[in-house]
């Protein structure tokens, strides 16, 4: 692993095009950013804004048409994609498990871990330890996505990208798992970078928001300011159709 | 010993006969295709007839390449048929049925179980080349829905570290396995339910059915190695397909 290098991510006008048909759409729209190491970022922004577009291109499942992402400075292309994914995870909104059980699953992404080190990572992520022998597919939308945490921190990745983690679970379920992120960079020294199309849990979990609309970074600053009081036109139009929604 | 002429053929035209009345009473809208069929069958396979008869007689056996070069063409072209949206699908079937068909083929005039001569080797290939196009046809078409249906699975393999053949190994395993499947079964049921069709046409030329039972099991595990051969070909030359060169899954294809 790197030496601990700050920032951890810088994004350098990353663009991303996608033709549909004959028609070329720009998802992402030369975006350039910096993560700092250890921090929760939270992006926000309209439907179809290109937040999660955004996201995959950070660990490269889709390719960018241009620009660069860089890992601890190292332009990720030069690093092989295994040990890129490793070192950045990525926790989809619904959890795919594989057959067998959730010990299984930790092991398909590590398969040297011990019996103990399971356990160890149940508790991180907060699966309850009589589920470790449970068949996964018997398991709810809540515990399969705590499953998938765990599997993911097997890895032991230095960023985690969520990609709406919480979307398919109820209000309870979503703070207990907000607080087990929260955990994770407070005493893990992970980074997290989570898509979220609620402005309310950006607000919760704290740290920096960046606003995504039309697949530029509109907006970025601590939650509260960019949230509650925005500088922007599109900031006060996200504001706006909030308020909307929330009335 | 059943040896047939026109009138034979003129008389089973009474079997048609009965299947137009049978769909015409619950109006099954097949009117064309039942008529037709018969007659195309009977173009098809007495000029098939013809053909071989000349392609049989000595000397000729420097045909029987060419021949098979065109079978095997045809049935690429059509086991490639249902996927034409994927690029290069009909190399990946051309060349997995070419090869699937020739080793089988190669092995069974190296051993040698077989001699090559026009009489043998070009009904023998028409059923090996058949089933392999059906093997390449049922494999890439398993295979392509599999990759396209299961996105979620394969990007969460892709994104825990696993390269482009590790998170489509399960689906190249379900469609090499479809591939084969018919083979397999025709293996357990074979003689119990129903008499193969080379056995058959053996026993109805005057053939002992002893040595029919041989040639038919012959021609069982002729079948299945070119079956398997062209199933896995096929899925190893698509998987790559799927995958940008840095292990993304594509979503064009």
């Amino acid at each position: 692993m790197e030496a601990r290098c700050d920032p951890i991510l810088e994004l350098k006008d990353l663009t991303r095009t996608i033709t549909a048909g004959s028609e070329a759409k720009v998802v992402v729209d030369r975006v350039s950013f910096r993560f700092d190491r250890g921090r929760i970022y939270t992006i926000v922004g309209a439907s179809g804004a290109g937040k999660s577009s955004l996201l995959r291109l950070i660990n490269r499942l889709d390719e960018p048409s241009s620009g660069r992402v860089l890992l601890c400075g190292q332009p990720t292309e030069q690093i092989r994609p295994s040990e890129l994914r490793r070192r950045i995870g990525f926790l989809f909104q619904r959890p795919h498990l594989f057959e067998g059980t959730v010990a299984n699953n930790l092991r398909y992404a590590r398969p040297d871990l011990t019996e103990s080190a399971i356990r160890q990572l149940a508790e991180q992520a907060r699966v309850p330890q009589r589920l470790i022998q449970a068949d996964a597919a018997t398991l709810s939308v809540g515990e399969g996505q705590r499953v998938a945490l765990a599997r993911l921190l097997a890895l032991e990745p230095e960023v985690i990208l969520l990609d709406e983690p919480t979307s398919a679970l109820d209000p309870g379920l979503t703070e207990g798992i907000e607080a087990t992120f929260r955990d994770l960079v407070d005493s893990g020294g992970m980074t997290l970078i989570m898509v979220s199309h609620d402005p309310q849990q950006a607000l919760r979990m704290g740290g920096a928001v960046l606003l995504v609309s039309a697949g530029r970074v509109a907006e970025h600053g601590p939650a509260e300011q960019v949230l509650n009081d925005p500088r922007t036109e599109a900031g006060r139009q996200y504001q706006r159709r909030q308020h909307d929604v929330d009335s | 010993m059943l040896t047939p002429d026109y009138t034979h053929v003129l008389y089973s035209l009474v079997l048609v006969l009965v299947a137009i009345g049978v769909t015409v009473w619950w109006r099954i809208p097949v009117t064309k295709e039942i008529t037709l069929g018969p007659v195309r069958a009977f173009v098809q396979l007495v000029a098939v007839g013809y053909a071989l008869t000349f392609l049989f007689e000595p000397g000729r056996s420097w045909l029987i390449i060419p021949v098979l070069l065109v079978m095997t063409t045809v049935g690429a072209y059509a086991a490639a048929g249902r996927v034409r949206k994927l690029r290069g699908a009909y190399v990946v079937t051309l060349v997995s049925i070419m090869l699937g068909s020739a080793v089988t083929l190669g092995l069974m005039l190296a051993l040698p179980i077989i001699e090559f001569e026009a009489r043998v080797v070009i009904p023998l290939s028409g059923m090996i080349i058949s089933n392999a196009m059906n093997a390449s046809a049922i494999a890439i078409n398993r295979f392509a829905a599999d990759m396209r249906s299961h996105r979620l699975a394969i990007e969460t393999a892709l994104s825990l570290g696993k390269n482009w053949r590790e998170a489509s190994r399960p689906f190249q395993r379900e469609a090499v396995m479809a591939g084969m499947i018919s083979i397999l079964n025709f293996m357990k049921t074979v003689g119990i339910v129903a008499l193969p069709g080379a056995m058959t046409g053996m026993i109805l030329g005057g053939a002992e059915p002893l040595d029919a039972a041989l040639l038919q099991l012959i021609v069982a595990f002729m079948l299945l190695s070119a079956m398997s051969i062209t199933a896995a070909l096929t899925v190893e030359l698509t998987v790559r397909r799927f995958f940008t060169g840095y292990d993304q899954l594509r979503h064009d294809v």
